[in-house]
């Protein structure tokens, strides 16, 4: 089972996505970290997350690039954040995939939805203030958006969470 | 006419492509996109609007959110695609938004 959780930064997407795979029947939980952190507000933002996840029996792994590398436990409930992350990483790290980031994002999450028995996956909306955008924006804009119209397809549940509500585009909450 | 709208690169012209069941090739007979950026460049909206009514499907890009430009020129755009965008959907016999690919029909049926 499959459920793209899509969201507004603030918009309470993390906390509803961890509250899926607390309902799912995979376990062990794991939680795919995606941010590198650069500096002291990275640290901070991790720390925070780390805090909402603690006592929820989440095992940590990061993964800033190369998700196809990344091995699961069979059976598991898996939770990625976030996509977004991700797709910068692969796109402007030196230890990124670079124009082939696209391929390689979306070869690492169909690799992981047949290793493990739940997963979930967040990601940003990042496309409402406008089109006028151009360069390296667009072009992340661009790979970002195409991602996330393949995980839609690709899901069996895709919706996106309004401060806490998740209002499903497809399928429905799981379990 | 069907009016497809969505944020940026949310896959409106994929969706038209399946509402439609054509090719890209041929979408670019039966449907006209980036409609916002026609509508800063026109004197007269209504007729431009009756003018994109012509095609099977119309698809703009959503640009209303986010604050308000600071630049006057870029404030009149993104005013002018709104104001355009209303028009369309009036007229529209269906609206679809598109969220990661996902067409929502917001108004009336498609056939």
């Amino acid at each position: 089972m499959m459920t793209l959780v899509v969201g507004g930064s603030a918009s309470g997407k993390s906390e509803y996505a961890e509250g899926l795979i607390l309902s799912a029947a995979g376990w062990p939980r794991v939680y795919i970290a995606t941010m590198q952190p650069f500096d002291e507000e990275c640290f901070r933002r991790i720390e925070k997350h780390r805090l909402m996840r603690a006592g929820k029996s989440f095992e940590t792994v990061e993964c800033y690039t190369g998700l196809a590398s990344v091995t699961m436990p069979e059976n598991s409930a898996v939770l990625l954040e976030c996509m977004s992350n991700l797709c910068a990483n692969e796109m402007y790290s030196p230890q990124g995939s670079g124009e082939n980031a696209q391929k390689a994002v979306l070869e690492g999450v169909e690799r992981l939805r047949r290793q493990c028995r739940d997963l979930v996956i967040v990601s940003n909306e990042v496309f409402s203030g406008g089109s006028r955008y151009q360069g390296d924006t667009l072009r992340y804009l661009e790979l970002l958006g195409r991602v996330n119209c393949a995980l839609a397809a690709m899901a069996d549940n895709v919706c996106e969470v309004v401060y806490g509500v998740p209002v499903y585009y497809k399928g429905g909450e799981p379990n | 006419m069907i009016l497809i709208v969505g944020p940026l690169c949310s896959g409106k012209k994929a969706a038209a492509m399946q509402l439609l069941h054509c090719d890209e090739q041929e979408l670019s007979r039966r449907a006209v996109w980036d409609v916002q950026e026609l509508a800063a460049k026109s004197g007269d909206l209504p007729a431009l609007a009756g003018e994109l009514a012509r095609y099977e499907a119309v698809i703009a890009t959503e640009v209303g959110g986010g604050v308000v430009p600071a630049d006057a020129e870029e404030r009149a755009a993104r005013e002018a695609a709104g104001r355009l965008c209303c028009l369309l959907a009036r007229r529209a016999d269906a609206v679809v938004r598109v969220f990661c690919g996902i067409p929502v029909v917001i108004k009336g049926e498609l056939s």
